[in-house]
């Protein structure tokens, strides 16, 4: 089983390949549009002609745009993600060490997002017609209405200002020691060093981001999840598993969940990959040294082959997201698993 | 037009919705205000007071009755620059949710309508396009075009096409196995009459209500982009900017951050609301996930 | 008695009235027998198996009567009342339900073995067991191999085997009583035969009560000991099931027995009744008789009191002022065909084509097999000729349809229309077709447009491109139109959703009609109604050769419908033609074996010939 799940989920990915493709080059057409200047940007003050001439040429944005993709494409595949303009250090780099950080972001506030989603859409089912399924569907509404970059700023404002019960800035607390880099997830790492103060440390500066982020999500899973059980309530089946004399919860756990929960599995897919876009605001306004951070600052500082390459990952993660829920997908529908065995 | 008898109960429906009605109140304030902000507003927008800097609002301590929601680092009028911004908000969302819902409307019928090669090559766009996360795809396009509110609002567009795409869609594929549009052909019926006249009609509830919430994500949207600078020119004001200026202060002064998070939760709370009742309604088969999807 | 209902009495509030959905019902079903409840969409007769599951839809509830069971212990309760945990216990242990449409009546996320094994759990049986009790129960209800079974899922199997599946659940406990709500209707005719034999054998063998719910009499003359027939929400008949059947009382069972063209003897011309039976909403204006407004013999005191069921036969009840006096209508004169013209063109000549889908790639790039949804179909049509088509589902017969239309283009063969090939589709042959060819659809709710006014629907080809009728011309043509279908004129700016099921088919009709083709090609037009209005459609169809001569390929499962209508007939299966001919001469002597098979399938008008047939023909005709 995990081996088939293993072996679909690498047919896949193989599958997003050409998308993949499509995607770079759409990012890197988008970005030579560019009316600004960035050789210009990244010359000191009072250099000359000659000067600008050498950094284009070093840069390679002298040439012709396919040659420029095609060089750019080439090196990608072979893991150089060039040099960064503003940074003055290789992409790749930076991006090794900001990925992991948004990488712990995201999983974090996919399960806490996915938990209460799922937690408050059986708590909407199991309270439907009542007043309580109004006040979860009103607080969905409200929570729904506020982008998570605001709720961000709201809970950095309660939690974090006024309370003061989370930390608000940064990956770590000031004077916690890094641990040795062995995964760059500086939970494991932490943990694998034996330190948790730093572990504690950095669950904490972890906690407030990711609620803002899960915010985006739960309410969403909750809809969706509630209203497939509706649907599936209705179902043939279910009537049919009640007159057989089964007892209710058990057709809620054994019969209609699994139907309800087809819609809710390819909703995080969509929501998963939409979350990778939440933590660049998200990172930035709690300065958590991510891909989003690395972005905005690329993007102020007309960063070129940052931008690119950032882009590109978030891309890759989007449809890595994607295709481990396809795949999720499959193992709970025998329909599409068995496709063409009858 | 003569409406149906479905039609008409479906459009009473709306109309004694309670969630239309909210959503639309809220709306149509909201549009008032912004409309009447040269005639209503105490102060210019952008006029200083440095005399008068992060005042709190006129109820709290030390507010005073000029500047009734308080002031900024500046010293401009809080209250003047929501009403102003409400400006902006409500025409990226009308402009950007047009232009997103007639490229997307077109391209799904066009999709579902020829199949083959027509629907291989909108579907494989989408594909490419749902794999960037939306702000992403927001941030290079502005980064590639340049900043500024028209740019917001064409980025908005070229992003947020697919999601009308897929959604409209899958409903005109059900549409399109409908016998009726098979009888239109037999019946002599060109490829665009059927388009227009038989599939068309039959999106309608479904484009309104996709419109009405793709308007809240366009206001979402104009706020990051005015927040991480790339909207409007520094001298207007925007909700977004004025949450980007006051988060500098905000240990000091809450409310200059509060109260435009407030505006822009009351516009697209009320987008929200629209859509959800209108989805209700007219019966729209919305998958959720698609077109609630916060950008 | 098994189970008893006395005065039962459902109840609906609509628009602050109180409408009796189902009035003062009673009948009793012995161990052992079978009860059958015949009655068209609408009569109420599924609110039977509502009260018993509790699953009564919002606004409808139980308002005077008892529906009393008798437990194994010798104690009789009443199912309306008694506490939920009891009836819990009952369900699925005394009492079973056999569903109407087997495929959406088991979870397809679990596997046979899965569902099958929670039902046993439920009645007790240790997990050991269980594996074999399935295989048992799978073999007892002929399911070929029931080991392999197990690990599959319900979309891998057809909906007979379902349905096998479900029947097997429901005998599992050897229950007191069996509910069954039309459980063949959804089944081809071929399977429903196997059905009901499986069902009928359990039954005898386990001693069950069974309630057979259908809206075929003649089906359930068949299957039942006694009949009840229900007419908005009233029984009109009760009796034993030959009685009933053959020498009804009640002028609405005589009405429905007559609407049923005969699959032998000679052919009369169907005699059918006004309108059909009113819905819902309109049951609280209905006074006195609720049949008298479609009554043929009634008079002035019909429509002043209710009647009630009067004992005409021993057991035999029919609630009607004078059931006994009324003498059985005048046999109607022999039905003459009119024979095609011999010579001439023929409109349409369908040689030898042949449909492949290919296949559809999935998400993940598997490409599923191709179909070959018609192998070889011929077929030719003279001007004015009436052609059946017969075959089950997924013989090919629709898609044959779609390509004599020119809505999907043959990967084989040639089409000719008036001698011309039109076979390839295109700009011209789109002409040729339209003057000539109309399609009559299945399901109006899909033809109709339901944004369209029928005056926009029934001339929508006045609309297209390259016709200049005026307004006034359409709206001319559109009341032709509706008095050549025997549409009401008032009709004529009313939408879909505001009509009955008939007068969308009627509809759909003069659509087709609009242009004036010389032949119409209809696909299973009347398969979605029931049985008295689709009397008056096939006579409409009659009607229209006779006035305008005009042709009609006519697709049906339902042989006595086609043997009805049509002069000749092809017999399709798996995409192929099996038997072609004169009708006549193929219901007198079927040389192809599946032909053979699927009239022995078909239930016989007479009571003596025995059905359904022995399991090797039915397996001929199924395989």
């Amino acid at each position: 089983m995990a081996f088939l799940a293993l072996q679909l989920l690498f047919r896949r990915l193989l599958l997003a390949l050409p998308i993949l493709l499509c995607v770079s080059a759409l990012v890197f057409g988008i970005l030579r549009l560019l009316p600004a200047d960035p050789v210009a940007m990244s010359l000191p003050p009072g250099a000359t002609a000659e000067d600008y001439e050498k950094l284009k040429q070093a840069f390679g944005l002298d040439r012709s745009l396919i040659t420029q993709y095609g060089i750019w494409l080439g090196k990608l595949l072979s893991g150089d993600l060039g040099g960064s303009i503003f940074f003055r250090r290789p992409v790749s780099e930076l991006v090794w060490v900001a990925l992991p950080a948004t990488l712990e972001l995201v999983a974090l506030s996919l399960f806490l997002g996915i938990s209460v989603g799922v937690g408050g859409g059986l708590a909407m089912f199991a309270l439907r017609g009542g007043l309580g399924e109004q006040a979860l569907d009103g607080a969905t509404t409200a929570m729904m209405a506020i982008p998570e970059f605001l709720w961000a700023i709201l809970l950095i404002l309660l939690v974090g200002v006024s309370l003061q019960w989370l930390p608000f800035i940064g990956r770590l607390g000031p004077g916690i020691q890094l641990p040795p880099t062995i995964t760059g997830f500086l939970l494991i790492d932490s943990l694998l060093a034996g330190r948790f103060a730093t572990f504690g440390s950095a669950f904490t500066h972890l906690l407030l981001p990711s609620i803002a982020l899960a915010i985006g999500l739960a309410p969403l899973v909750m809809r969706v999840l509630r209203s497939s059980l509706l649907e599936t309530a209705q179902d043939d089946y279910v009537t049919q598993a009640r007159l057989r004399g089964i007892s209710e919860n058990r057709i809620l756990v054994r019969h209609a969940l699994p139907n309800a929960a087809l819609p809710t599995i390819s909703l995080i897919g969509v929501q998963g990959g939409f979350m990778f876009g939440g933590t660049v605001l998200v990172e930035m306004i709690f300065a958590y040294p991510g891909l989003g951070n690395l972005m905005v600052d690329a993007v102020r500082n007309h960063d070129l082959p940052v931008i690119q390459a950032v882009a590109l990952i978030y891309c890759v993660l989007v449809l890595g997201i994607n295709a481990v829920v396809d795949v999720a997908y499959l193992a709970v529908n025998p329909r599409l698993r068995l496709a063409g065995a009858r | 037009m003569r409406l149906s008898p479905r039609a008409r109960a479906a459009w009473l429906r709306c109309l004694t919705d309670p969630r239309v009605v909210t959503g639309g109140l809220l709306i149509l304030s909201i549009a008032t205000l912004g409309l009447l902000a040269p005639w209503i507003a105490p102060h210019d927008p952008q006029e200083q007071d440095l005399l008068a800097t992060l005042m709190p609002p006129a109820w709290a301590v030390g507010g005073e009755a000029r500047f009734p929601f308080g002031t900024d680092t500046l010293g401009r009028c809080i209250a003047s620059r929501l009403l102003y911004g409400a400006r902006i908000a409500l025409y990226v969302s009308v402009t950007a949710a047009t232009g997103a819902m007639l490229l997307g409307t077109l391209l799904a019928i066009l999709a579902a309508y020829f199949g083959g090669w027509v629907d291989w090559l909108i579907s494989r766009a989408v594909d490419v396009w749902m794999a960037f996360p939306p702000v992403v795809l927001a941030l290079i396009l502005l980064v590639g075009m340049g900043a500024g509110v028209n740019k917001v609002i064409l980025a908005i567009i070229l992003i947020d096409w697919t999601r009308f795409c897929r959604v409209i869609r899958s409903e005109a594929l059900v549409v399109m196995v409908r016998d009726y549009i098979a009888a239109a052909r037999l019946a002599g019926f060109g490829h665009r009459q059927i388009m227009l006249k038989e599939m068309l009609p039959a999106m309608i509830p479904l484009v309104i209500t996709m419109m009405s919430i793709e308007m809240g994500i366009a206001v979402i949207v104009e706020a990051i982009m005015s927040f991480v600078g790339l909207s409007v020119e520094p001298d207007v004001p925007a909700w977004g900017v004025m949450i980007a200026d006051a988060r500098q202060t905000m240990h000091q002064a809450p409310w200059g951050v509060i109260l435009p998070v407030g505006a822009i939760f009351l516009t697209v709370l009320g987008f929200n609301l629209l859509g959800d009742g209108l989805r209700r309604a007219l019966d729209a088969r919305l998958v959720l996930s698609r077109a609630v999807a916060t950008p | 008695m098994t189970l008893t209902a006395r005065g039962l009495t459902v109840s609906a509030t609509l628009g602050g009235k109180r409408i009796d959905v189902l009035r003062d019902l009673d009948f009793a079903i012995a161990p052992g027998k079978v009860l059958g409840l015949v009655g068209e969409s609408g009569a109420g007769k599924s609110m039977i198996g509502r009260v018993l599951a509790r699953s009564l839809p919002p606004g409808f509830s139980v308002t005077s009567g008892r529906l009393d069971f008798l437990r194994p212990d010798g104690e009789s309760r009443d199912l309306v009342t008694v506490p939920g945990p009891e009836l819990s216990r009952l369900l699925g242990d005394r009492i079973a339900f056999i569903p109407q449409e087997p495929l959406t009546a088991l979870n397809p996320l679990m596997t046979i073995e899965a569902q099958f094994g929670e039902h046993l759990e439920r009645l007790g049986l240790p997990a050991s067991r269980r594996r074999a009790r399935i295989v048992e129960a799978l073999a007892e209800v002929r399911l070929p191999a029931p080991e392999t079974l197990l690990e599959r899922f319900p979309f891998q199997l057809s909906g007979g085997q379902c349905q096998r599946v479900l029947i097997a659940m429901a005998f599992a406990s050897e229950p007191a009583l069996v509910v069954a709500d039309e459980p063949t209707t959804a089944l081809d005719v071929s399977t429903q035969a196997t059905i009901v034999q499986i069902m009928r054998r359990l039954q005898r063998e386990h001693v069950t009560s069974l309630l057979f719910i259908t809206h075929d009499l003649r089906l359930a003359a068949r299957v039942c000991d006694d009949i009840l027939v229900l007419y908005a929400g009233e029984v009109v008949e009760r009796g034993p099931a030959r009685a009933v059947s053959q020498a009804p009382r009640h002028p609405y069972t005589r009405a429905l027995q007559a609407a049923n063209p005969p699959l032998d003897g000679p052919l009369t011309r169907l005699v059918t009744l006004p309108d059909q039976m009113p819905g819902l909403a309109a049951f609280a204006n209905l006074q006195g008789c609720r049949f008298a407004p479609r009554c043929p013999t009634r008079d002035a005191g019909c429509a002043a009191s209710s009647p009630t069921l009067r004992e005409v036969a021993p057991g035999h009840f029919v609630r009607c002022a004078d059931a006994c006096s009324v003498a059985a209508p005048a046999a109607p004169a022999v039905l003459r065909r009119l024979e095609a013209a011999s010579s001439g063109v023929p409109v349409l000549v369908v040689e030898n084509v042949a449909k492949r889908f290919a296949g559809k790639r999935d998400w993940l790039g598997r490409r599923s097999a191709g179909v070959d949804a018609v192998k070889s179909a011929s077929l030719t049509v003279r001007p004015g000729e009436f052609v059946g088509v017969v075959g089950e589902s997924g013989s090919g017969k629709s898609t044959l349809a779609r390509l004599i239309m020119g809505l999907e283009t043959p990967t084989g063969g040639r089409v000719l229309v008036d001698g011309q090939d039109v076979t390839q589709g295109g700009r011209e042959t789109r002409a040729i077709r339209l003057g000539a060819l109309q399609m009559v659809f299945q399901d109006p709710q899909s033809a109709l447009n339901p944004r369209r006014p029928v005056e926009r629907l029934v001339t929508q080809t006045m609309e297209a491109k390259g016709s200049n009728a005026s307004e006034a011309q359409r709206l001319e043509r559109a009341r032709e139109l509706l008095r050549e279908t025997g549409l009401p004129p008032e009709l004529i700016d009313r939408y879909p959703s505001q009509l009955s099921g008939g007068q969308k088919q009627r509809v759909n009709i003069a659509r087709a009609l609009c242009v004036t083709p010389r032949l119409l090609v209809a696909d299973e037009i009347v398969s979605g109604l029931d049985v008295s209005v689709q009397a008056q459609i096939l006579n409409l169809l009659l009607d229209l050769r006779a006035e305008r001569g005009v042709g009609l390929v006519f697709i049906s499962h339902d042989l006595a419908v086609v043997r009805y209508l049509c002069s000749r007939m092809i017999v399709m299966r798996h995409g192929l033609v099996v038997e072609e001919g004169e009708t006549e001469a193929i219901f007198a002597a079927p040389k192809h074996a599946y032909t053979r098979a699927l009239m022995a399938a078909a239930p016989p008008d007479d009571l003596d010939r025995p059905w359904p047939p022995d399991a090797a023909a039915l397996a001929a005709a199924e395989g």
